[in-house]
């Protein structure tokens, strides 16, 4: 464990007079390095630390967070929370701290990304900005590395640890009326190719080069993972077992039902080693094998430790997302449908009705049209109004799944009948 | 101003062109009620400092959370070595600052009562009251009651010579009713935003009523009409909605760090370039959009901005023309200002600001004008309360906006209330159809407490205010 955390662990059990409590560390060691237009606009280092802790006496409870971990800081913490909890009405839905568990082992961190020098970072954005030039073009973007540690302490005997890095590198670049996205995030640099990249930046941009006006209908899409991802991400924030318990989400009533299509399935894993898996979650409960959604049947949902208890469950959290895919290719997606669109990603969504799901957003950084199998060419931006789950009944074919970003593995899939309702003139 | 002084000597040592720190220590008190139960109720500090270092046209940002002599000294060494890396690159294309001379200068929120210092048990009970009092209407599934008290106390120095306090703070109540009725569930939320004023806003706004209007009003929407296809109609926009409209078609287009391109990866660019500046007719001609940094109660009302220029008031749009950005020190020279407008920010001390949207409001109408005359005035149109979805593309043209309280009105009268109401516009049309802004009695502010935008992002603040206007021929239709 952290030094720092343990003596901080230890400070508070000493101190803390509470009846019980939970403590959260974490520490935070970041360099950012921000382009814009071909040169760097924003250069950020620097670390942080969270001490954060809740305690309770009987059923009331209080917190407290502070950023330093000295000793006047810590008694600021503890007295703050103990003062707060006293003050405090008893919850109905207290919950004691969770005890000691057996935690999966996770590896989640890479030491070679947490010691890159910002130099190495540098000379990155520098060739982006040669290729860009040598390109005739202006590129955009971000080049980042995260590290950060957590200790999770309970009176209850918990101790979780873990520790986590992250390298992200994204690219927009702009050549005349022209712009697409790459971006890269994952653990580690080990499967980063600034070459890569660019070479699919440029690939992306060149099938762009040809805009045509298209008007919203409903149409087939390809959509790439991060368009699917973003897609995904706010359907499952509404994937809540106590609101759709309280008849307030889509889902209510329909654990065990195929409310999905029959092909999809969404899973929380610790099994891709790719993907970012803490070893526990914000209240201390190990990460496991989840199942959300399989072959079309909602089986769980997140569910709290309270609500759990009370309705006889399992709590549970979703730490990641992976959903399987199979193993067409663009190609062979655009003959399985007369014509369609291929999506590299949305922007900009939002919910426009929680009970049904529906949600709006737009297209953003290239859409093409195909017909008869071929790209045919780009079109203009769209707005689609869509219900996630209802259109993963419509679900024709998928992709492998691949590394999306650090928290999610999607393939790119075909979609039939995706609903666009508007469309800008870009 | 120990360490200020410290950090701004250090900095002329290692050669800064211009260097600042900004030692920020931020206090939030969070408390959020859901059916009776306290989900949360914490007092969060973060505190330390950020030290910019501009150098050969460019920026290095370094923070720290330690108070010593050698972290401060640390701190501003690692800000000149990223400065000089960040120099490296691209060097045909450096920065520039705009001119700006140093200020000695105190500024402090006005306030009656510190939330802060209001004892918790009397917040809870207020928001057990006011939880109860939802919870009490048969078919209310879901009370919350969100309220947070914010604090900064900011130290800013710079090698200008500055030396500012900057003690600020603002409050934010927001009241959600969720409605349960035959397979629908509708919410209905009171929800202001944010006010840079102190506990004597709560105790004015008698929130145990406006409890019993949106739980009234949630039962009311679960079992309204839905409004079927689209079709072009009048809209009549309250103030609170116009808030978000505002901030999303004209507050982030007229960011000047968007216009240039420095967003183009992640928060968008806008379409607002500019050779449209004094030509472009963002709107009609009773349409005037004011920057207001001065604003009483304005949460962008700081004193200063995060570059040490000072809180202005200006023009973004003049009688329905483009006039001028919000903009800063590193963005204004690039388009041939004179001077920055004092936009911008940082969140956090360990955020580097960045370009922001200043408090941002539409001037009420000239002429005398109540929400009752205007709506008798329309024949057929939809009165939309409130905030609901809201999305606009990357460029700030096409937008499609829900709300949180709707009435279709007929012959100049509230005909039926409705539920799941989307309209669709874009830019100009919007801001072009506005034919009709009540005048300044009814206008109100509306405080966004969440901003987005930014790599690493940054949650921001400001205040956006208007009159109840109205909007013609717009595509107004009912969800799926």
């Amino acid at each position: 464990m952290n030094k720092n955390f343990e003596l901080i662990s230890d400070y508070i059990r000493k101190h803390c007079q509470a009846d019980d409590y939970v403590l959260r560390v974490n520490s935070m060691d970041s360099h950012e390095t921000r382009f814009a237009q071909n040169r760097v606009t924003q250069h950020i280092a620097g670390g942080n630390l969270s001490v954060d802790l809740t305690v309770s006496f009987g059923e009331k409870s209080g917190s407290c967070s502070v950023n330093q971990g000295d000793q006047e800081s810590l008694d600021y913490l503890i007295r703050t929370a103990e003062d707060m909890a006293r003050l405090n009405r008893p919850d109905p839905e207290f919950m004691p701290s969770v005890g000691a568990q057996e935690l999966p082992q996770t590896q989640n961190m890479d030491a070679a990304t947490r010691d890159l020098a910002p130099a190495r970072m540098v000379e990155i954005v520098q060739q982006a900005i040669d290729k860009a030039t040598a390109y005739g073009a202006s590129v955009s973007g971000m080049t980042e590395k995260h590290y950060w540690e957590t200790l999770l302490n309970t009176k209850n005997g918990f101790v979780g640890t873990d520790s986590a890095t992250e390298f992200g590198h994204s690219m927009t670049l702009k050549k005349d009326n022209v712009e697409t996205k790459v971006s890269y995030s994952a653990k580690d640099m080990q499967g980063f190719s600034l070459e890569g990249e660019f070479a699919q930046l440029a690939s992306q941009a060149e099938s762009l080069k040809t805009m045509k006006d298209f008007d919203p209908c409903q149409i087939a899409v390809i959509l790439r993972p991060s368009a699917l991802e973003e897609l995904l991400w706010f359907m499952g924030w509404m994937m809540n077992r106590r609101q759709s318990d309280e008849g307030l989400t889509p889902f209510s009533g329909q654990i065990g039902q195929p409310f999905f299509g029959g092909n999809f399935s969404l899973k929380s894993t610790l099994a891709r080693p790719e993907l970012y898996a803490p070893a526990f979650d914000h209240e201390g409960v190990a990460s496991r094998e989840l199942t959300w959604v399989e072959n079309g049947v909602l089986r769980n949902m997140p569910t709290n430790r309270y609500w759990a208890k009370l309705k006889g469950l399992e709590p549970m959290s979703a730490y990641n997302a992976y959903m399987p895919g199979s193993h067409a290719s663009e190609e062979e997606m655009m003959q399985m449908v007369p014509r369609g669109l291929i999506i590299n990603r949305f922007w900009y969504i939002r919910t426009v009705d929680a009970k049904t799901g529906e949600l709006t957003g737009m297209t953003r950084d290239g859409v093409l049209y195909f017909e008869d199998g071929k790209v045919r060419n780009a079109v203009n931006n769209l707005r689609f109004n869509e219900i996630p789950h209802l259109a993963t009944r419509r679900i024709v074919a998928m992709g492998e799944s691949g590394l999306a970003s650090l928290h999610s593995c999607m393939p790119t899939t075909l979609i039939d009948g995706f609903t666009f309702v508007d469309k800008t003139s870009f | 101003m120990r360490f200020p002084d410290l950090a701004m000597n250090a900095a002329q040592s290692l050669g800064a062109e211009y260097a600042d720190i900004r030692v920020q220590k931020t206090t939030d008190q969070v408390i959020f009620l859901r059916n009776l139960s306290l989900k949360n109720t914490s007092t969060n500090v973060l505190n330390g400092y950020g030290v910019r270092f501009f150098k050969d046209g460019a920026w290095g940002f370094a923070h720290s959370n330690v108070f010593t002599d050698e972290a401060v000294l640390a701190t501003v060494k690692r800000a000149a070595e990223i400065a000089v890396l960040s120099a490296s690159v691209n060097k045909a294309k450096k920065l520039r600052l705009a001119p700006e001379r140093g200020y000695i200068a105190k500024y402090e929120t006005p306030v009656r009562i510190d939330p802060q210092s209001v004892p918790l048990k009397e917040k809870i009970e207020l928001m057990l009251e006011v939880n109860r009092t939802m919870l009490s209407f048969e078919g209310i599934r879901q009370a919350v009651f969100y309220l947070v008290m914010h604090k900064d106390e900011k130290v800013f120095a710079s090698t200008l010579g500055s030396r500012l306090e900057l003690n600020t703070q603002w409050i934010t109540p927001m009241l959600t009713a969720t409605a349960v009725w035959e397979g629908d569930s509708q919410s209905r939320s009171f929800n202001e935003g944010g006010k840079a004023v102190g506990w004597e806003w709560i105790l004015d706004l008698n929130l145990v009523e406006k409890a019993k209007q949106i739980a009234e009003e949630a039962l009311i929407k679960v079992k309204a009409d839905t409004l079927g296809p689209e079709t072009r109609r009048s809209l009549i926009l309250d103030p609170i909605h116009l808030g978000l409209t505002m901030h999303e078609s004209v507050g982030h287009p007229t960011e000047l760090d968007r216009v240039l391109g420095w967003e183009a990866d992640y928060a968008g660019i806008s379409f607002a370039t500019p050779e449209k500046l004094k030509t472009y007719q963002y709107g009609s001609e009773i349409v005037n959009f004011m920057g207001d940094n001065t604003l009483e109660q304005g949460l962008a009302t700081l004193g200063f901005d995060d570059d040490g220029v000072p809180g202005q008031k200006w023009y973004i749009v003049k009688d329905g023309i483009l006039n001028e950005y919000g903009s800063t020190r590193d963005t204004a020279l690039e388009i041939g200002l004179e001077a920055s407008r004092g936009c911008n920010r940082a969140t956090y001390y360990y955020d580097q600001p960045i370009n922001r949207i200043p408090n941002l409001y539409l001037l009420p109408g000239k002429k005398e004008l109540t929400p009752a005359e205007l709506i008798a005035d329309t024949e057929d149109g939809v009165y939309i309360q409130g905030q609901g979805s809201f999305s606009i593309d990357q460029h700030r043209l096409n937008f499609q906006f829900g709300g949180d309280f709707f009435w279709e009105i007929k012959n100049g009268k509230l005909f039926r209330p409705l539920k799941k109401v989307l309209y669709k516009s874009c830019n100009p049309e919007f801001w072009n159809s506005c034919d009709a802004i009540c005048d300044e009695h009814w206008w109100r502010p509306f405080g966004v407490i969440n901003c987005g935008k930014g790599q690493p992002s940054q949650s921001a603040r400001m205040t956006h205010g208007a009159a109840p206007a109205r909007f013609r021929n717009i595509r107004v239709g009912g969800s799926q």
